[in-house]
């Protein structure tokens, strides 16, 4: 677990921001709510398509000419 | 045969459909993160969608300049919200209203949730962004990012030009300012 998980989670803990939904589903704050609905959120397909097309046209910007002499 | 996550492609091939190997890996691992904090961040889901598509765009064609001491969550997340503040900045968006469309809304909840989830899942949602839409674009932003758990609070201090100290500070008000709001939109 990431260093600052651990400090909401104890700044949480220390300030509570609870957080409670219509159908009583209870949240320690704000970040655990969008983290909650992050998850439910999905991606729309159609995101993906687009951007096949629009990449296949599009040319990627060349390399820079000093990562090409340093070999990065 | 070897395959990808994104669908039955031979070793050395770019998955189907995809120009790049790595713009269908950087889309696979962090679509769902960029999708989310522009949805949630413009509150529009047409636009969410089309600042989602332009996001990966810009980051496909400056591959090449993509130093690699950030992260790629950051650097897209960096991407994503020069490109937000653009828009909110446009008088396009200032001026010019989208209808938000619902059918969007309700594809939060999976398939095979019954209508009433669903219709939990869209109230809810709705609530959290009424909540995001009363607050500040920095205490938005700040609560987005810091929801996000692969991002460091010294990530999120580069990505929002301020110490990490600052943020903490912030991020304190933040929080009491959306519950407090939040329990105004019930």
């Amino acid at each position: 677990m990431k260093q600052h998980t651990k400090l909401s989670q104890e700044q949480q803990h220390t300030e509570p921001h609870q957080i409670k939904s219509q159908t009583g589903q209870e949240f320690a704050g704000a970040e655990e709510l969008l983290r909650f609905d992050a998850a439910q959120t999905s991606v729309p397909p159609q995101i993906a398509q687009r951007l096949k097309h629009s990449a296949q046209n599009a040319a990627p910007a060349p390399r820079p000419w000093w990562k090409n002499l340093l070999g990065q | 045969m070897d395959t990808t996550a994104e669908g039955s492609t031979l070793v050395g091939q770019p998955p189907t459909g995809w120009p790049s190997d790595e713009i269908a890996a950087l889309y696979a691992e962090h679509s769902r993160a960029i999708f989310y904090l522009t949805l949630r961040f413009l509150g529009d889901p047409q636009k969410a969608e089309d600042a989602t598509h332009d996001v990966f765009l810009k980051a496909f064609r400056s591959l090449g300049n993509f130093r690699g001491d950030a992260s790629a969550r950051t650097w897209l997340y960096r991407i994503a919200i020069n490109h937000c503040q653009n828009l909110n900045q446009s008088w396009h968006n200032r001026h010019v209203q989208t209808s938000a469309d619902d059918a969007i809304w309700e594809n939060a909840a999976a398939k095979t949730d019954s209508p009433l989830r669903v219709l939990e899942t869209k109230e809810l949602g709705q609530r959290i962004q009424n909540t995001l839409d009363s607050l500040s674009d920095e205490y938005r932003l700040l609560l987005l990012l810091v929801a996000d758990e692969e991002l460091s609070y010294d990530e999120i201090a580069t990505l929002l030009d301020q110490t990490a100290d600052a943020v903490r500070g912030k991020l304190h008000r933040a929080r009491k300012t959306f519950a407090a709001r939040f329990e105004q939109t019930a």
